[in-house]
Formats: structure tokens, C-alpha cells, sequence
């Protein structure tokens, strides 16, 4: 088993074991919604450098593509979540020239593709194509036990991508060139292809989580799934965990989503609060995440 | 006698004897609860916190007065029983609500469930709901996509689904021959591009042309240029729907643009005419038109519940200030809710909704004529009529002009 490869299959078992025990079903799914995409972040991030503000686009763009899958060509919803990363993959491709750009830039410039890609989706006059901006219902096709289960499996697929950046030659060339681009170019690493790579998985990630999440909620607007906030959520938890980590962004999302709803839940009006001051103090604190505080332990974090 | 019959019978005698023993228990495993759950969201924040905590509002109002007499008389236990609201913040995000009513299905267990304000919080509700084979009480979620043969679970209680929403006004506009050439703005949502929808559906092979027909974004807060388009197209009548935000940036561009139309419709000054006004000025409303919902419009035909004038005396005592549309919109839930729990013989799901069925087109309440198609659980009694604010000595006050059993005079047409 490579190294990583027993939390993965123990994340997967837990959250394949917990409905048993545990009636809210929507919290779990949700919960692995944002591992999956706390995952693409770190693929894309924590790997390459490259803070995608904008990364619900993809999420959105699976959402759709599956969902119009099912809805105009009648595909079942396993496949047509194949379709939804395909499109998302498609949207990255032609995202792909964003690349060139870095920091904070590449940061605006993916927030902007993603109302583009908003804009585009809920045209009206796209209505026949996509519904426009009066959402999507696949009452036809909801199982809300199928979709969970589906969720599951992307789950395991975005943490075996994980497990196998933080264990392949293409991971550590990504870290290489997350760290000295140049560098890493004169030691026969291909930047720019290594790079794209990167980009298109993570996107695929967040398609496939997207229309799992279509799928199991079945009637939704374009403004939920291109809602920014899946971003910053996502973002969070991964920097909340610690990047270029398998560990990091399911610590992340795990304590942090927990926290979130159980505040929510019990304690609504110091939720704001709360929730502020735990990324205050992260910020201030422990910049590199709480995996860093492992690391000063000496413990191997993998 | 042989006795061989006698002891073949003695499985039978024995499953006869089990059975009542079981089910003696399980009458006895079934107290009287000393509460009814109900569980609904409201958002304290985001595009849809006004509207959501006004229609809490309403429906915390509604609990408070069934409690302040002992509860509600519950048909299934035979005895009133308090009523217990439990409420989550879903901070207007649809993952949130999602989360947050299978919360109060799965670990509150709550008896009714109630959906948060409007189409998008309510959207994410309907498959829960159907899932758990819990019955939604739909408040406000008008979305025609919700209500299909195939789901019993799902009841809309205090408005129609957004399409049937300008029957009236189409045939308002078809009855004034001095009326020919309409421009149709209208936000690219569910709730309003379904509107947009009928009304062109309703005008098509009549004398009434659409001249001017465009879409424009919910987020819209500037609408001084397609003013301009708009009076290009020369209409006789200019129908704007929209969300408030909407209806208020265009009544202020309108009103800063000084341009003048004959006859102006925006929806939601008939249903938060408190929140118009103070935003755009009487002097913006005047002569314009709107769908006037209770309080602006009085329906007198009670027989379940307050009426209006004691609905907002008690509820100006309670809150101190004067209810909305979304505040009776709760209390009107409520109402629907009692009235359930009055009839239905048990708490099962499906109970309460024959139930509901069976007093269907029956119950008259503070707002409106209480009837559900039977089949879909949408709601096809509360109609929306067209009424033109009329401006006077005690400020403005609406005239009902369509349809005409609730018209009350003529329109002002051309506004001056």
C-alpha cells in the first residue's frame, strides 16, 4: 500500500459506514462534497501554486453537464457524472491559457472565468440548452441512497489522485515547479505540461463532485452551484489542514466543516464570530495549516 | 368431538392473542407528546434574510397565539397540545438548507415540516421531504417544477406557483381597449421569467402587442438605459417583475429619469408596501399598479382563524409595527397547520395531507380561499388581483380594479 494509501481507505470506510449510525445524510454527503473538492484544491495548489478563486466554475460545470446528460441525451447518472468532469475538463482546457498567469492574477482572473462560465449557463436565451437561469430538476432520476454511495466512490478517486501525487514522479515534479518553475525547466521537468495536467485533474475532481451533488440534491438554480462561497469554503479547508498533504485538507475539511455545522446548528447567532475567530487565529498562527504543527512534532505527515 | 380440529385452530387463537397483546403496547408506547414539533429555516442573512425572518415572523406570531390558548387541538391524540417551533439558520444557501432539513427530519424528528421563504431555499427541501416521507408545508416556494403528480409530500400554503400569478393582470390589460402596446421587463429568475411566460402566453391573439420583451439579470441595480429602450418602444402600459431589489431600482431610475408611461407595474409594492415606500417614495408609487395582497387587500369572507383588523392589532401589540404580505404569509401557514392537525385522524404524512385535501376550497383565512389542485398540492385558491395606488389625503391607499368582483373603481389611466 503506498504511503497514504490505509487514512484514504479508512476516510472512505467511514463515511461508506457512517449512515448507519447516523440519520443527517445531507451533512455527510456535503462533508465529502468538500473533501473531494478540498482535494482538487490541494491537487491544483498545494502542488502547483495556483490559488483557483474561481474553482466552482468546475464544480458547476459538472453539476450541468451531467444533468443535462440525463436530461437530453437520457444517460443513467453514473455515466452522465463521467460526462459532467468531461465538461469540466472541456472548460479547463479552454481555461488553460489562465496558466500564464500567477498569484493573485491567476486568483482574479479564475473568479472571473467562473461568472463567465455562471453567465453563460443561465443565459435565457439558452433556455433550451440549459434552462437558463430557472434551474434544473431531475426529480426522474433522485435516489438520494445511489448518489451518496456514488459520492463515496469520487471520494476514494480524489484521494487516490492524492495518494498518488504525494507517491509519483509527477508530484514531485509539480512541487518542483510549484517551488522554482525555471529550475525545474532546466532539469528536464515539462512545465508547462506538468502544469496543464494538474489543472485538468483538479477540474475533473470538481466535476465529478459536482454531479454527484446535482444528483442527490436533483432540483437546483444556477447561483447554487456557481455560489463563490463552495470556493471559499473549499479553500479554507484546505489551508485550514495544510497543503500539498493528503492529510491536511481532510483534517481541514473534517474539523472545520464540523465545526461549522455544529455551530450552525447549536449556536447560530455566534456563528460568525466563532467561525472568524478560528481563521483569524489560523492565519496568525498557523499560516502553513495544522499539519504544520505535526511537522514541528517531528511526525511524518502524509 | 374429536379434539384434533380444536388444536389446529390453536396457531390461529394464539396469533389472534399475540396480536392484541402487541397491540396493547404499542397504544401504550404511543403517549400523548407533550409538544408538536414543528420544524422550519429562516436566514438572517443573504439576498433572502429580509423576506425569510418577515415570514418567521408571521409564523412565530401564529405559535405564540395557539400556545397563549393551551396549544392546537390535535384530532390524533384527541387533547390540545402546545406547539414547539425549532428554527435553524440556513444564512440564505441552499448546501446549508439542505444540511439543516435533514437535520430537523432525521435528529429533531420534528412532526410538520415547514420550508424557509421562496423558490430557491424551498427547492432543496421538496426531495428531502419526499425522500423521508415527510409532508412539506410550502410557505412561499412558488416554483411550478415542485409540484408533480408523483409527490404527495408537499402542500403550498400561502400563495400560487409564480405562473398563475398575472392571470389577472393579462386580463386586466386585454379589457382596456385604451391598452395596445405593452413592454415586458422582467428579472431571468424562476419566480419572475415564469411570469413573464404566462402573461405572454395570455396576451398572444389578443389586441394587446408585446413591443418591447427583455430579460434582464436578477442582480440588476441600474435600469436608467433600458428606460430608454423601453420609451423608444413607445407602450401603452410598462410591466416590470421583479425581486424587490428590482422593483426599487427601477422605481428610482424611473422617478430620477423623469420620464412618464402611462401605466407602470411592479410587483412588490402590493405585498411590502411598508419597505416600497420608505425606499422609493409615495410620490414614485403613485398611480402606479401591483397585485395588492392582504394587508392592502381585505378579504372579508373568514371562517377559519383572525380576521385582518384583529390580525394586525394583535400582531402590532406583539411585534410593534405593522404586518407585511410575509408576515400573514407565516401566520397563514400556521393557520393551514392547525387546521391539519384539527382533522387529520393521525400524525402520519400522509394523513395530514388527505386531510388537507378533504378542507381544501373550504377554508377562508386572513389570506385568501385555501385550495390545493388535489393531485400536485400547488396552490390554486389565493388568486392575485390588479390594483393602482391611488394617492389622497390620508396618503396612499389602493383601488382594486381586476378581477371584477373584487374591483372597487377605475383605473387612473393615463397616470397623470
Amino acid at each position: 500500500m503506498p504511503r497514504g494509501g490505509w487514512y484514504s481507505v479508512g476516510v472512505v470506510l467511514l463515511f461508506a459506514l457512517l449512515p448507519f449510525v447516523y440519520g443527517n445524510h445531507a451533512l455527510l454527503f456535503n462533508m465529502m462534497m468538500y473533501l473531494v473538492l478540498a482535494q482538487g484544491i490541494n491537487v491544483l495548489f498545494g502542488f502547483t501554486g495556483y490559488l483557483p478563486f474561481g474553482y466552482v466554475g468546475f464544480f458547476g460545470a459538472g453539476a450541468y453537464g451531467a444533468s443535462l446528460a440525463i436530461l437530453l441525451v437520457h444517460l443513467p447518472p453514473v455515466p452522465a457524472l463521467f460526462v459532467g468532469a468531461a465538461v469540466s475538463v472541456l472548460v479547463a482546457l479552454l481555461l488553460a491559457p489562465l496558466l500564464r498567469l500567477s498569484g493573485a492574477y491567476f486568483a482574479i482572473a479564475s473568479l472571473a472565468a467562473s461568472e463567465v462560465v455562471y453567465y453563460i449557463v443561465s443565459n435565457p436565451h439558452l433556455v433550451s440548452l440549459t434552462q437558463g437561469p430557472y434551474g434544473i430538476s431531475l426529480a426522474q432520476v433522485y435516489n438520494s441512497g445511489a448518489s451518496y454511495a456514488t459520492m463515496v466512490v469520487v471520494l476514494a478517486m480524489a484521494l487516490a489522485a492524492v495518494v498518488y501525487l504525494r507517491n509519483s514522479h509527477m508530484g514531485l515534479a509539480l512541487q518542483a515547479i510549484r517551488e522554482e518553475p525555471i529550475s525545474a525547466g532546466f532539469a528536464g521537468i515539462n512545465v508547462v505540461r506538468e502544469r496543464t495536467r494538474a489543472w485538468l485533474l483538479s477540474a475533473a475532481l470538481a466535476g465529478l463532485a459536482g454531479g454527484a451533488y446535482a444528483w442527490h440534491v436533483s432540483v437546483f438554480y444556477p447561483k447554487s452551484v456557481f455560489d463563490l462561497n463552495i470556493s471559499v469554503f473549499a479553500i479554507v479547508f484546505t489551508l485550514f489542514g495544510g497543503v500539498a498533504t493528503l492529510v491536511g485538507p481532510i483534517v481541514g475539511t473534517l474539523l472545520l466543516y464540523g465545526l461549522y455545522n455544529w455551530i450552525g446548528i447549536s449556536q447560530p447567532e455566534y456563528f460568525q464570530l466563532v467561525f472568524g475567530i478560528v481563521i483569524v487565529l489560523l492565519v496568525l498562527f498557523l499560516p502553513n495549516g495544522l499539519v504544520s504543527l505535526l511537522r514541528r512534532a517531528k511526525i511524518h505527515v502524509p | 368431538m374429536s379434539i384434533r380440529p380444536i388444536l389446529r385452530l390453536w396457531p390461529f387463537a394464539g396469533a389472534v392473542l399475540l396480536s392484541v397483546f402487541f397491540a396493547g403496547v404499542a397504544a401504550q408506547a404511543a403517549p400523548v407528546p407533550k409538544v408538536i414539533r414543528i420544524g422550519t429555516l429562516y436566514a438572517d442573512s443573504g439576498p433572502f434574510a429580509t423576506s425569510s425572518q418577515s415570514q418567521l415572523q408571521g409564523l412565530r406570531f401564529w405559535v405564540n397565539d395557539a400556545n397563549r390558548e393551551g396549544g392546537v387541538y390535535v384530532k390524533a391524540y384527541g387533547r390540545k397540545i402546545p406547539v414547539k417551533l425549532i428554527t435553524y439558520n440556513d444564512r440564505s444557501s441552499t448546501t446549508i438548507a439542505a444540511t439543516l432539513y435533514n437535520q430537523l427530519i432525521t435528529q429533531d424528528h420534528v412532526d410538520i415540516l415547514a420550508a424557509d421563504f421562496g423558490s430557491v431555499l424551498t427547492s432543496v427541501a421538496v426531495p428531502i421531504a419526499q425522500e423521508h416521507k415527510m409532508l412539506l408545508f410550502d410557505q412561499t416556494g412558488t416554483g411550478a417544477n415542485f409540484f408533480t403528480p408523483g409527490n404527495p409530500y408537499i402542500v403550498l400554503t400561502s400563495l400560487p406557483t409564480s405562473a398563475e400569478w398575472p392571470y389577472a393582470l393579462a386580463d386586466f390589460l386585454k379589457a382596456q381597449t385604451q391598452i395596445r402596446r405593452v413592454a415586458l421587463l422582467y428579472a431571468t429568475n424562476d419566480f419572475t421569467g415564469s411570469q413573464a411566460q404566462t402573461l405572454r402566453r395570455r396576451l398572444q391573439g389578443s389586441h394587446v402587442k408585446l413591443v418591447f420583451d427583455h430579460g434582464v439579470p436578477t442582480s440588476t441595480s441600474s435600469y436608467a438605459l433600458l428606460l430608454h429602450n423601453v420609451q423608444a418602444a413607445r407602450p401603452d402600459a410598462v410591466i416590470e417583475f421583479g425581486y424587490p431589489n428590482n422593483d426599487i431600482a427601477f422605481l428610482h431610475d424611473l422617478q430620477a429619469s423623469g420620464m412618464k408611461f402611462k401605466m407602470v407595474f411592479t410587483i412588490f409594492p402590493g405585498q411590502l408596501f411598508a419597505l416600497m415606500k420608505s425606499s422609493v417614495g409615495v410620490q414614485t408609487l403613485a398611480y402606479t399598479y401591483t397585485y395588492p395582497t392582504p394587508p392592502l387587500l381585505v378579504y372579508n369572507k373568514v371562517n377559519y382563524g383572525m380576521g385582518l383588523d384583529r390580525f394586525k392589532e394583535a400582531f402590532r401589540k406583539a411585534n410593534g409595527k405593522n404586518p407585511n404580505f410575509l408576515n400573514i404569509a407565516g401566520f397563514n401557514t400556521g393557520l393551514i397547520i392547525q387546521k391539519t392537525l384539527d382533522v387529520a385522524p393521525s400524525l402520519d404524512q400522509l394523513a395530514l395531507r388527505r386531510s388537507i385535501v378533504d378542507f381544501s376550497g373550504k377554508l377562508h383565512t386572513l389570506n385568501g380561499t385555501f385550495k390545493i389542485d388535489t393531485a400536485t398540492g400547488a396552490q390554486i385558491g389565493e388568486t392575485l388581483p390588479v390594483g393602482q395606488f391611488i394617492p389622497g389625503s390620508r396618503g396612499l391607499t389602493v383601488r382594486m380594479l381586476y378581477p371584477p368582483d373584487l374591483a372597487a373603481g377605475k383605473p387612473v389611466y393615463p397616470a397623470p
